[in-house]
């Protein structure tokens, strides 16, 4: 089984989620206890970190939705980076990014597009 | 008649088992020679197929299962992914709200949105507390660029 794990990094202007492993119905609880942590300390952007995942289903895009809400509450967004065009296709079908979450394809990205 | 093989798996209706499932598809689908693109839409279809059990079908019950039986031949790789849960009435499934209102979890609604855009056919057959089974098909990688439409 791939090894799941969540890191929080708030040293940059930006909180960063990082995630490594399977976001499924059985890890996204993980996921969603980050989000939460960050949220609740004020955070209204949020960088979502996907490059080392391997696969997202659709309870991992309900947890991102999910903060999402929270956020855009306080005009916050959710910044994605996600490189991988497997993952970037399940957002694609789900029509997330239409809401307050966009893709980028690198954080560098995703760290300039707070202040655009 | 084509030859053809069946895989069955059995797992626990719990969510640290869908991985398993996972695994073992893309085990099937690789021995099927297609190709990674089409192996992650196969994991992705299964796993919802089994989330959605796994959230669903056993409200009051632990000890609730997900057969998964993978018919493979040379024309297509059929998926039936089984529980004898609590069913539902397949013609009204729950909300397709795509935004998160749900709360942390979506639901059925995404997901059979991913089955249905991701496998060539889906079916849903689904009755209150008789169980759900979900059918899906990929058809076979040969398959998608000659189109052989002998008799059906």
């Amino acid at each position: 089984m791939i090894d799941f794990s969540v890191e929080i990094d708030k040293q940059g202007p930006l909180p960063i989620i990082r995630v490594k492993g399977e976001i499924d119905v059985y890890t996204c609880t993980q996921l969603n206890t980050s989000f939460q942590e960050v949220i609740q300390a004020g955070a209204k952007d949020i960088v979502l970190n996907l490059e080392n995942i391997q696969y997202i289903d659709s309870t991992g895009l309900g947890t991102i939705a999910h903060a999402a809400r929270e956020v855009q509450q306080s005009d916050g967004k959710i910044l994605v980076v996600c490189p991988k065009p497997q993952v970037r296709k399940i957002f694609e079908i789900s029509g997330l990014t239409s809401k307050n979450i966009t893709l980028f394809d690198d954080e560098p990205r995703a760290l300039g597009a707070k202040n655009a | 008649m084509p030859e053809h093989h069946i895989v069955k798996v059995e797992i626990p209706a719990l969510s640290e088992y869908v991985a398993v499932i996972r695994l073992a598809i893309s085990g099937v689908a690789t021995r099927m020679h297609f190709n990674i693109e089409e192996i992650e839409d196969i994991k992705i279809a299964v796993s919802e197929a089994c989330t959605n059990v796994v959230q669903h079908a056993y409200p009051h019950q632990t000890d609730g299962k997900i057969n998964l039986v993978a018919t493979l031949s040379d024309e297509k790789l059929d998926i039936a992914i089984s529980d004898s849960g609590k069913g539902f009435d397949a013609k009204n499934p729950v909300s397709d709200k795509q935004d998160g209102s749900n709360g942390v979890n979506f639901g059925l609604g995404l997901g059979l949105t991913f089955i249905r855009s991701l496998m060539d056919s889906s079916e849903i057959i689904s009755e209150p507390n008789k169980g759900t089974t979900i059918r899906m098909t990929k058809n076979a990688p040969e398959k998608k660029v000659e189109e052989p439409l002998t008799n059906s």
